[in-house]
């Protein structure tokens, strides 16, 4: 690591360096594929797409420091481009790293070796929307509000709307199998694609069909989900969409406790209702967050959004009230719903807390029904038990007939004579251990990046040997964001 | 207070619970640690608030017209404080690229809409540009343009309308605005046809300077000041009770800012759509009828700045046959016209992009797009390339209604 004086220090440098000779050559072949006007080695692009929104990179900037400097940015127009980008990285074994809009959580951009980062910003169109399909086709750098927006005026939604979805792009949120918080009845990004192109790591296209459903062998183009730009670059896709929904009905219930809240969506689920947004805080993230409902005191509070067709949400409604309150569930109206609208997008906790040294992270994790209780009680107690966290809590937020995804936040502050860094890996290692050995999956929506490919290779079990080598058969020359997922 | 509390009991509960040294060192960051983060010296940038806005991911980007347009990611907001931060905390240098982003910003506030600080980005980069003013490193191109305003009291070269010389002792005073005056004189000559039609004992300003909107955005804090002190000495001085803007951005800035440096006009300051809905409240002047769909395009001053989005659409529904027409993005949820914050002066090509993506969004509704500021009225008379479609002023509708 090197922090010089003046100016700032850069945290990963490449071990290998570009020779001038070849950067000059490189970038003009670049210049020649994309364009003068889509190509930078400006050091202002290369300082800006230098991070995205894992937290220690934040913590970086406070301590002078940028994680890792790309060569270069390139924003190509089209697919061609992009194949003749990787091709040419290829050619000279240059690493690529593709960007959407840096709002990923575990470094996931990061250009650790650095090389050619691709930002596909200038492919953000919408394609097309078949209203008799309910399908829409769009580019990867187009923004996920923008997105909505769009097709909220023409009277549809996606149904996809995680918290960044003011920041993140379509693109991003394939690469990093996003879930937005209406995933109950929409479902993940997973859930939603249908079809998509995307450019291999050697510049082959693949392209798949647009049809509901087919039997003809594996899916190769679901490899690309998930794949953090390791696979390859998603150039379009084609989803799912539905029309606007005719009506909303807000609940919300306060549970003594996790157990009975989580019973009570359980039973929810198994009568064959899908509430749009359904979420569980346990106490100290309901005293966080709803600190003005009276009756959530020291309890747990439920979130209920039901919307769609207006007679089945009504149907819905009415099974949904009658199950909360078989399970002791205390009315506590529309009004912490309205307040969870209200700020469900005010995210500033590391720019309240990081300049005073207070480190806040997420750990979204997924569990079955089974196991939920015991893996939710012992990552808290986990998480508690690192020198210096201050607060550890949850919500469970997206769920299933067969479990649930947990949410855990936790704040903290390294105590005297540790590194933040160092205090900030303490506790996910103590987090994801737990999470592991209660049985459940290391993520349920961030994805890995940098901060979890240490246990993809026990998450996956031989399945990670089996990845490693369709890595290896398709990069050979591991040119795709390379040092991503452990790959 | 007590709310406050309730607010934080979590985090009390938790510390009560933590150990004691842990306990500690989070009451010792918290009273201690930021001041590391900020510069040491006294700097007129909010480097406090820039850098919450550097660590925050960028939450009002998809509305930024410059990002939209730009498809860069150092054009996003937050991306803008993280250079801002670098340069306030000494990282990197004043110079070049990184000087020249701190004057891309359209100063539309759009951000702010969607920002959980409710930070003004333009407020922000206003602080920085008035750093670079102090060290005396700002761009040739502004430094002259400046000059030129202190020697004119014009922003454009000509003024095509005098202002009046016998305003004393009128109530009711018209401040014209320099890009009015220079650039779109009809809107000038429309209001005050309509404010002669009403009988009302009105007049412009003699000597009537640009209200400093240039200057502030600019970064040239003294020279803001002077113009600041000649437009309210003059308006105080006189009879006048209301002081009429065409210019909603004129409007803001002796409502906002003049106070802020000390300078309160003692007149009740409207923008002229509000004005004039009075009048027709008031019956003073009676629209006849005007047929035709008109679609309203909310001016980024206007609307979020001043929080104007109802009188110029009832100024509109009150004409006879004229039907209103709006854009999916519109009140305070509008979009901007890309001539705000300097920003066709110091990065024409990003604003003519902006410029263009609206008017093809108005485009979509119809064919005849109604304004109520003539910097947007320039900004779409300059990206209707192809002349298909016709820009009005809203004054300029209401007067065609009476003529009919
Ligand atoms: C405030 C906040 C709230 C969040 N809320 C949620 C949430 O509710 N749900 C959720 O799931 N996530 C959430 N996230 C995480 C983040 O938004 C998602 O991971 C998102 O999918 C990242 O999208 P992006 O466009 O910003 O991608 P980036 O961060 O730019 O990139 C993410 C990864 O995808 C790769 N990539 C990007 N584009 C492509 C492409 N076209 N082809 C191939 N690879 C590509 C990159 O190389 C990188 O590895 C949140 C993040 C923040 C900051
Ligand atoms: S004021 Fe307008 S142009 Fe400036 S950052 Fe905000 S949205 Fe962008
Ligand atoms: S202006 Fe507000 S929302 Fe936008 S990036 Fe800055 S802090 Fe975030």
């Amino acid at each position: 690591m090197n922090t010089p004086e003046k100016g700032y220090g850069v945290v990963y440098r490449p071990k290998k360096k570009l020779s001038e000779k070849k950067r000059k050559t490189v970038f003009k072949r670049l210049c020649d594929i994309v364009g003068p006007e889509n190509f930078s080695d400006k050091e202002i692009d290369k300082i800006i797409y230098s991070r995205d929104f894992w937290p220690i990179a934040l913590r970086w900037m406070l301590e002078r420091k940028v994680p890792a400097l790309p060569d270069c940015v390139v924003w190509p127009e089209n697919t061609k481009q992009i194949s003749d980008i990787l091709k040419l990285a290829n050619e000279e074994s240059i690493p690529v790293v593709p960007f959407g809009e840096a709002s990923g959580v575990l470094g996931g951009m990061i250009p650790v070796k650095g090389g050619i980062l691709v930002d596909l910003k200038r492919m953000n169109k919408i394609l097309k929307i078949n209203d008799k399909d309910l399908t829409v086709t769009a580019q990867p750098g187009l923004n996920l509000m923008e997105l909505e927006r769009l097709l909220n005026k023409e009277g549809y939604t996606m149904g996809h709307s995680p918290q960044s979805i003011y920041c993140s792009s379509l693109g991003g949120n394939l690469a990093t199998r996003a879930a937005g918080q209406f995933s109950t009845k929409y479902g993940k990004i997973d859930d939603m694609l249908i079809s998509l192109e995307a450019v291999l790591p050697q510049g082959e296209v693949i392209r798949s069909k647009t049809v509901p459903k087919s039997s003809t062998g594996p899916r190769i183009d679901k490899m690309m989900l998930g794949s953090e730009g390791t696979l390859g670059i998603i150039t379009e896709a084609t989803l799912k969409i539905w029309p606007y929904p005719e009506k909303k009905e807000l609940l919300s219930y306060a549970f003594e406790g996790m157990e009975s809240g989580l019973e009570c969506i359980r039973k929810i689920l198994r009568r064959g209702i899908f509430p749009a947004v359904i979420r569980l805080y346990d106490e100290k993230e309901t005293a966080f967050r709803f600190y003005q409902t009276g009756k959530a005191k020291d309890k747990c509070l439920l979130v209920l959004v039901l919307q769609g067709d207006k007679e089945l949400v009504e149907l819905e409604t009415k099974v949904s009230q009658d199950v909360c309150r078989k399970h002791e569930g205390i009315e506590c109206g529309e009004g912490p719903v309205i307040h969870w609208f209200e700020t469900r997008f005010n995210v500033k906790e590391a720019s309240d807390f990081a300049p005073r040294e207070i480190i806040f992270d997420t750990i979204e994790v997924s569990v079955t029904w089974d196991k939920s209780i015991e893996l939710y009680n012992s990552m808290i107690s986990a998480m508690e038990n690192v020198n210096g966290v201050i607060v550890a809590f949850a919500h469970a937020s997206h769920f299933y007939p067969q479990g649930v995804c947990f949410y855990f936040i936790f704040g903290g502050t390294p105590v005297k004579g540790a590194e933040p860094n160092e205090f900030y890996t303490s506790v996910w290692d103590a987090a994801m251990r737990s999470c592991l050995d209660a049985g459940g999956s290391i993520s349920h929506h961030h994805g890995i990046g940098l901060m979890r490919a240490r246990w993809l290779g026990e998450e996956l079990g031989q399945s990670f040997e089996i990845l490693k080598k369709i890595k290896k058969s398709l990069d050979p020359k591991n040119i795709m964001n390379p040092g991503k997922m452990g790959l | 207070m007590l709310d406050k509390i309730k607010k934080y009991s979590w985090l009390i509960d938790s510390l009560m619970e933590a150990k004691w040294s842990t306990k500690k060192e989070v009451v010792h960051n918290f009273l201690n640690a930021k001041k590391k983060y900020v510069p040491k010296e006294k700097t007129n940038a909010k480097v406090g608030d820039i850098l919450k806005c550097a660590l925050c991911p960028n939450m009002c980007r998809f509305d930024c017209p410059v990002a939209r347009v730009g498809n860069s990611e150092a054009l996003t907001p937050a991306a803008k404080s993280r250079i801002a931060y670098l340069m306030e905390m000494g990282e990197i240098d004043f110079s070049g690229e990184f000087v020249d982003l701190m004057y891309k910003c359209a100063g539309c506030d759009a951000s702010r809409e969607w920002c959980p600080f409710d930070f003004s980005v333009e407020d922000l980069l206003v602080g920085v540009r008035e750093d670079i003013v102090d060290k005396g490193l700002a761009p040739k191109a502004l430094l002259e343009l400046k000059d030129k305003l202190e020697k004119n009291h014009q922003i454009y070269d000509q003024s095509l309308i005098p202002p009046d010389t016998e305003a004393e002792k009128a109530r009711i005073l018209y401040f014209m605005g320099c890009t009015a005056r220079a650039k779109v004189p009809d809107v000038v000559n429309t209001n005050i046809k309509l404010l002669e039609k009403s009988g009302l004992d009105f007049a412009t300003i003699p000597d009537e300077w640009c209200c400093g909107a240039p200057l502030s955005t600019l970064g040239f804090k003294d020279s803001f000041y002077k113009f600041a002190e000649h437009n309210s000495r003059l308006i105080n001085k006189s009879k006048c009770r209301t002081l009429v803007c065409d210019c909603p951005e004129c409007a803001y800035v002796f409502r906002e800012l003049y106070p802020k440096i000390g300078f309160r006009l003692k007149a009740e300051i409207l923008p002229m759509n509000q004005f004039l809905l009075r009048l027709v409240e008031e019956n003073k002047i009676k629209p006849a009828g005007l047929q035709g769909e008109f679609v309203y395009h909310d001016p980024c001053a206007l609307s979020r700045k001043l929080n104007v989005c109802s009188a110029p659409r009832e100024l509109l529904k009150s004409i006879p046959g004229l039907e209103l027409k709006e854009t999916y993005f519109s009140h305070r949820e509008t979009r901007c016209c890309g001539m705000g914050g300097m920003l066709g002066i110091t990065n024409p090509e990003i604003s003519s992009k902006i410029g263009e993506s609206r008017i093809s969004e108005l485009k979509e509704v119809c064919s005849n797009i109604v304004t109520a500021c003539p910097t947007c009225e320039l900004a779409f008379k300059n990206a209707n390339k192809d002349k298909k479609v016709k820009v009005y002023d809203i004054s300029e509708v209401l007067l065609k209604s009476l003529e009919k």
